[in-house]
């Protein structure tokens, strides 16, 4: 596996001169990002001491287990409006549902019922339920909220032991692409280029984090399964964008070997920036699509998608590439 | 040329194979773009079995399987996850409790004969047995709404008497299922251990009573299950003491055996379950036993139902997504690269038309994450264009002749393009092989457009575009570029 070897090729003209250098305001890039990951840590923070969360992230259902519910009610508009989340709640209070032996009684008390949609549609939030008692729960509250079609109901419920088995699914299957990762580079450039990609691919992902911890803090937003999956194919992604970035300074530093490495940088930067951009562009259009057109089960994840898609864009152009005369005075 | 015609040729070959491969083999769509139901169970260990492995595994779900097809629910699918986990898929299915009810349950059923000096106290809870199914039949016959006619202060005086707890707010008829199971459970303490169990049945079958409106469940019994059969009654007849019917410890029917068996007990291996069930309980109950009991307790761990028009709905919206995405990135090629701008969209319709067809073809089951990867992937499809492109604008820039200046856009862009997909491909394995559900179903169709976006990127684009330049009219770098960007026009 050799590089496709530029050498060979005749070069006619010198290296023009870069139109943008990006050394200029390397200060200011690093100042920026650094910024952005201190906020994102202090937010993660406030989410881990705040007692309500209790994780660097407010964990959804995929995550603490539990059963979701959510129904589309039949009803007139005008009579749709009367529902109001604490009538649910209260007649939650009063439903008895058939329990198994030896298990405890689910306490219907904890649930958190959310109306959406003008009174149209409601999702509840309730302790992990067996699917008998889903169904005896929807039956008891239908002299509430009316007929249920069953065409238009939705029911998720995760064990407990599921949710830590998904975390750590994640969790692991991340390091495991992470270390992969970077052996590939170690093997494709070197040991220096590898470790700033994994400076940029954590870059990447802390601040994807942080905005979803801020989101989580503010907005009650809270972080499923589809969010790990963002996590991974934004590092994915960051790693290819600064993989193209590295391969020109490669390419550069073979060519032009009387230039500093400050200078190879910069060209190679100039070279690809154009490239950088319109890719993110048209990787995030799609993205955009998503945001618009897709079904509300898949908001939050594009919106993990374009975060990490936009922050990545920005390392492989303004840190990847600027941190690396740094670390190799060679 | 003839190389390209060559690929050329290849090419239209595959688009072809891949229309009739979608035309053919339908899509699979998962659970949440077509609605049905998800149950994931979880194996216990129990007794000697302290850690579930593999091959107990494939045991609990040889027996699942048996009840499933008993259950006779559509296109129904049974897998295994991991070591100890097993995923049913139910399409199409609203209220999947029953189907979590009958597999759920161990099913082990029980002969066992009456303790000597126990008639007493087991008439006393077999009146109060009665009663109580009296009571539940006559409440499920005048309707859900009315109270049991049953005097309170007796029940309480029942309830009292077994030591129940009775949860606060229940309504009669719930306090008299409690009553009922756990006098079924005192029953069973009765009894002598089992000499005969589910294990000895060869099939199970169900019939209506003769009088009354209940259901019976038939047993048969192969030539070992039948002696111990016989020898079990042979023992009790007579003797006033009883045959209990135990299934997961609980009495569901409780037999007397006439002094006329002494001589030999019941031959035949046969024997009927009286236990006075609905129809849909007597084939529930059926199904079980025909499938047998088994090895290892399951629980319901996690339950998806989505609606048919819930699914529905997300397949339109995202179809409708990645559509309008299509869209926007062919406008901007186009306005961007010009003549080979509009050969990477031809490029990126085939792309999109191989995805499909593999998908058909592996299979390949859309969910809605699958889907999320596939938009993904063609971000970064048109990423390695995007890349061929802008080198061959710069050699363009630098005076090269077109032919020299395509050929060498593709072979500066490979090594970055071939990196950027290694690189995507390993996230993709890590997820595959250490993801759960929703995180293999997106590492599949994003690891099936990569390997194929090298193909499309590398290949059809590249062909296209050679087989173009062999027109001389198409021949002007101004398809290319602006011309102010061309070095010796304006300047």
């Amino acid at each position: 596996m050799t590089a496709s070897s530029p050498a060979s090729e005749p070069v006619l003209s010198a290296q023009p001169e870069p139109r943008f250098r990006i050394s200029r305001i390397r200060r200011q890039g690093w100042l920026v990002s650094g910024v952005a990951v201190l906020l994102s840590l202090i937010g993660m923070a406030l989410c881990w001491s705040n007692p309500r969360i209790g994780a660097p992230l407010r964990p959804g259902l995929d995550f603490t287990g539990g059963t979701q519910v959510q129904i589309e009610r039949s009803c007139e508009p005008a009579a749709c409006a009367d529902l109001t989340a604490a009538a649910v709640q209260q007649r939650l209070a009063t439903i008895t549902l058939p329990v198994p032996d030896g298990a405890e009684a689910p306490r219907l008390s904890s649930a958190a019922v959310q109306v959406l949609d003008g009174g149209r549609s409601l999702e509840l939030r309730l302790p992990d339920l067996e699917p008998e008692q889903t169904q005896a729960l929807i039956d008891q509250l239908s002299p509430l909220i009316g007929a249920v079609n069953p065409q238009q109901l939705s029911v998720n419920t995760i064990g407990p032991t599921l949710g830590s088995q998904l975390l750590r699914g994640s969790v692991v299957s991340l390091l495991v692409s992470f270390a992969l990762i970077a052996a590939y580079i170690s093997f494709r450039y070197d040991g220096i280029y590898a470790g700033l990609a994994l400076l940029c691919l954590a870059h990447d992902v802390l601040i994807t984090c942080g905005v979803f911890a801020w989101l989580g803090l503010l907005r009650g937003v809270e972080v499923d399964s589809l969010f790990a999956v963002a996590l991974i194919t934004v590092a994915g992604y960051s790693v290819n964008d600064t993989v193209v970035v590295f391969d020109r300074i490669r390419e550069q530093r073979r060519q032009c070997r009387d230039l500093s490495l400050m200078d190879q940088v910069d060209s190679a930067v100039d070279a690809t920036i154009t490239r950088s951009l319109y890719t993110s562009l048209t990787t995030l259009l799609p993205l955009i699509a998503l945001l618009l057109f897709g079904g509300s089960s898949l908001f939050w994840f594009a919106v993990a998608l374009t975060v990490g898609i936009g922050v990545g864009s920005w390392s492989s152009i303004g840190i990847a590439p600027t941190l690396l005369p740094l670390l190799a005075r060679r | 040329m003839a190389r390209q015609q060559g690929w050329f040729a290849l090419i239209l070959a595959l688009a072809i194979a891949a229309g009739a491969v979608l035309a053919s083999f339908p899509l699979q769509l998962g659970l949440d773009l077509k609605g049905g139901s998800q149950l994931t169970l979880q194996v216990l260990p129990a007794g000697a079995i302290k850690q579930v492995k593999s091959e107990q595994l494939e045991a609990v779900k040889d027996v699942l399987d048996r009840r499933i097809n008993g259950l006779g629910v559509a296109e129904s699918t049974l897998q295994t996850v991991g070591d100890d986990q097993l995923v049913l898929q139910l399409p199409g299915e609203q209220d999947p409790s029953r189907a979590a009810k009958v597999l759920g349950t161990t099913a082990l059923l029980e002969f066992r004969a009456q303790k000597p000096g126990t008639e007493q106290e087991m008439s006393g809870l077999l009146k109060l047995k009665r009663q109580a199914q009296a009571v539940l039949a006559q409440s499920r016959q005048s309707g859900a709404q009315a109270e049991p006619e049953i005097k309170t202060e007796e029940l309480a005086k029942a309830l009292d008497q077994l030591g129940i707890q009775v949860p606060p707010g229940s309504s009669e008829t719930e306090q008299i299922e409690l009553l009922l199971d756990e006098v079924n459970r005192r029953i069973v303490a009765l009894y002598e251990p089992a000499q005969l169990t589910g294990k000895d049945l060869t099939s199970a079958g169900r019939q209506q009573q003769q009088t009354g409106s209940g259901w019976d469940v038939t047993l048969a019994f192969n030539s070992d299950g039948g002696r111990k059969f016989a020898e079990l009654t042979q023992s009790i007849a007579g003797s006033g003491r009883l045959l209990g019917i135990v299934l997961d410890g609980r009495s569901i029917s409780e037999a007397s055996v006439g002094p006329e068996f002494k001589p030999a007990g019941i031959t035949g291996g046969a024997a009927s379950i009286t236990g006075n069930f609905t129809a849909e309980e007597a084939r529930d109950l059926e199904v079980q036993l025909r499938g047998g009991s088994l090895p290892l307790p399951v629980k319901v761990i996690e339950q998806r139902t989505i609606g048919a028009t819930l699914g529905a709905e997300n397949v339109q919206r995202s179809l409708a997504a990645g559509l309008f995405g299509l869209a926007l990135v062919a406008v901007f090629m186009v306005v961007l690269y010009r003549l080979p701008g509009l050969v990477a969209v031809l490029a990126l319709a085939l792309y999109a038309l191989f995805n499909l067809a593999l998908y058909a073809l592996i299979p390949v089951t859309l969910t809605l994450p699958g889907i999320a990867g596939f938009i993904l992937s063609i971000g970064i499809a048109v990423d390695a264009n995007v890349l061929i492109f802008e080198r061959v604008k710069e050699e363009l820039r630098r005076g090269n002749t077109l032919i020299r200046s395509i050929d060498a856009g593709f072979s500066l862009a490979f090594s970055s393009i071939l990196d950027g997909h290694v690189t995507g491909l390993i996230s993709c394995a890590a997820l595959f092989a250490l993801g759960t559900g929703l995180v293999k179903g997106f590492a599949v169709t994003l690891g099936i457009g990569l390997l194929l976006s090298l193909f499309t990127a590398l290949s059809c684009t590249r062909t296209l575009l050679r087989l173009l330049m062999g027109y001389p009219a198409l021949r002007r770098p101004t398809y290319f570029l602006p011309s102010a960007q061309l070095p010796g026009s304006a300047a």
